[in-house]
């Protein structure tokens, strides 16, 4: 049984004035337990929405997910949510963003600080507990985003565009380490992204979909073979790479 | 490294006027201005009133002299207890009034139906015109006084608290939908530190109709406190005793709305400076 199964996905937003608007049309999926699945997409195609779906964020207009074989019904602890930006709330600090999470899934305030000491510690900011989120640059701010999520010990991760907003050397960076992380931890993943180079980096299969309305074009697996992690730079010049990167490109530029 | 940080430190004050080089002479400078200003103010107002009528004005150094003995006997110091404690509790009573109906309008649709047409029309209109009719009611008491006070400050809280309560971004929403945060933490940890800078804007506004309104019922209903000194003193023709309160009352509002302000400043710690 895959870990998440997402059938026949319909998500039509109502238009004021005019036919609605069909983000997503008919979308099947299966990812198994561990998989990184990385999505590629012109925009618009709906990426944010099928995540947001799959979170619980936004009800589908028809079909279903099932996580377990069980269907969703709406957000849960079992799903960790990275937003792409607005993503922490301003008036608390990187530990307290953390701690809202915990809170909401119950843990009482005497053993937050560890949790939170620890995913602080995975993501590389150690001490940096008591900034706001305007005293991090954006690539700090997402960090604590995934810290955020991974503190809440989900089964899946689901991240919107993580590093979207970041500048090339920070984007890399944040890649490897989210490849180091999610090698180590072994957890299911759900990527959005719009480079392709993250996409073959980080994924088992790269999920490439087309606009209006929003579907499934491909799904092409990475056989690189992992760890990829301990590779660094030289992951980047495998053929395996060099190959499937170059197919994706072409794949997505027929689409725009 | 260090020198080229300093070479371009030192050259970008250059490039600037002399006097904004250093910003502390500078605000020395206008705050001499202003106090220079005060000081030929009050000289010309003492020296072109020095023949007038004294029954109808007083002169800057007689008013001095009026609040000096005002001190001195006790009476401002009661009056202002008088009207600051009405006020003060006639503020928090309007404040935590505006602030919860203010997040029940703002979180419940039906609630803001219900109440808006009412609340937008009471802040509009002069309220004044209330007073003789309240007073049917309540009396010309204490508790007129902060029935009127109230009446006054809690329409702009409770409009802010809406503005704010509503506004709240969709993003910090969704944080909270994600992580399946209670209800309860929603309110407290999104809605309510999103909506504190608009509150806090309602309490300013709300602080000076509120004195406003206390000098008001104190002329209106039962003489007393500052309002009452500047009016049993005017109707006894002693003008300076009468500046006296109007006085404190001046010094109150824009104390108040420093305190104000400090209290946003704290809680606003997270924001961009
Ligand atoms: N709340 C909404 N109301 C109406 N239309 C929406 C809403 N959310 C998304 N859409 C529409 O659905 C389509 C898919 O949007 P979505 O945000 O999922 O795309 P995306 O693939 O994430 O794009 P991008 O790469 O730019 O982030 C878009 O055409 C968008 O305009
Ligand atoms: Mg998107």
């Amino acid at each position: 049984m895959p870990k998440l199964s997402v059938r026949n996905l319909t998500k039509r937003f109502p238009v004021s004035g005019g036919p609605s608007m069909t983000a997503l049309d008919g979308v099947d999926l299966d990812v198994e337990e561990g998989e990184f699945i990385a999505f590629v997409g012109p925009s618009g195609c709906g990426k944010t929405t099928l995540l947001r779906i799959i979170q619980g964020l936004e009800t589908a207009t028809s079909g279903e997910i099932r996580i377990d074989g069980k269907p969703v019904t709406g957000p849960g602890h079992d799903r960790g949510f990275v937003f792409q930006q607005y993503g922490l709330l301003p008036w608390l600090t990187a530990a307290q963003n953390i701690g809202f999470a915990l809170e909401a899934k119950g843990i009482p305030p005497n053993r937050q600080g560890e949790t939170t000491e620890r995913v602080l510690a995975t993501v590389g900011l150690k001490g940096f507990g008591d900034r706001f989120p305007h005293q991090l640059s954006g690539g700090m701010q997402q960090r604590v985003g995934i810290a955020r999520a991974l503190a809440i010990e989900p089964e899946i991760m689901l991240l919107d565009e993580p590093f979207g907003a970041l500048d090339a050397l920070t984007r890399e960076i944040l890649q490897n380490e989210m490849l180091g992380l999610t090698e180590r931890m072994g957890k299911t993943i759900l990527f959005v992204t719009h480079s392709v180079d993250e996409a073959v980096c980080l994924a088992d299969r790269v999920v490439v979909m087309s606009p209006r309305p929003g579907r499934i074009r491909e799904i092409v697996p990475i056989d690189i073979p992992r760890p990829r992690a301990s590779l660094g730079e030289a992951l980047r010049d495998t053929p395996e790479y060099v190959a499937k990167r170059h197919q994706l490109w072409n794949q997505l530029m027929d689409l725009v | 490294m260090q020198r080229s940080a300093q070479a371009s430190a030192d050259s970008k004050s250059a490039g600037e006027p002399e006097a904004a080089s250093d910003p502390n002479r500078q605000r020395r400078r206008e705050r001499l201005l202003q106090l220079g200003t005060l000081v030929l103010l009050l000289a010309v107002w003492e020296f072109a009133a020095r023949d007038a009528n004294k029954l109808l004005v007083a002169v800057p150094s007689d008013i001095a002299i009026a609040t000096w003995e005002l001190l001195l006997n006790g009476e401002l110091f009661w009056a202002t207890i008088d009207s600051m404690s009405t006020f003060v509790l006639g503020f928090v009573i309007a404040s935590i009034i505006g602030i919860v109906v203010g997040f029940a309008m703002g979180t419940n649709r039906t609630v803001e139906v219900i109440l808006d047409p009412y609340i937008n029309a009471l802040y509009a209109m002069p309220l004044v015109a209330l007073i003789p009719i309240l007073m049917l009611w309540v009396g010309i008491g204490f508790l007129a006084k902060i029935t009127i006070i109230i009446l006054f400050a809690v329409f702009p809280v409770i409009i802010n608290t809406v503005t704010g309560v509503k506004n709240v971004d969709r993003h910090y929403l969704d944080i909270g939908k994600a992580f399946m945060a209670s209800r309860f933490m929603v309110y407290r940890q999104i809605i309510a530190p999103y909506a504190l800078p608009y509150v806090a804007s309602g309490l300013r506004i709300a602080l000076g109709r509120g004195i406003i309104a206390m000098i008001v019922a104190e002329f209106l209903t039962s003489i007393s406190g500052l309002g009452g000194l500047i009016i049993n003193y005017t109707n006894a023709f002693e003008t300076a005793k009468a500046f006296a309160p109007v006085l404190v009352v001046a010094l109150l509002a824009n104390a108040l709305t420093v305190l104000v302000q400090k209290v946003e400043e704290r809680f606003g710690r997270w924001r961009r400076r």
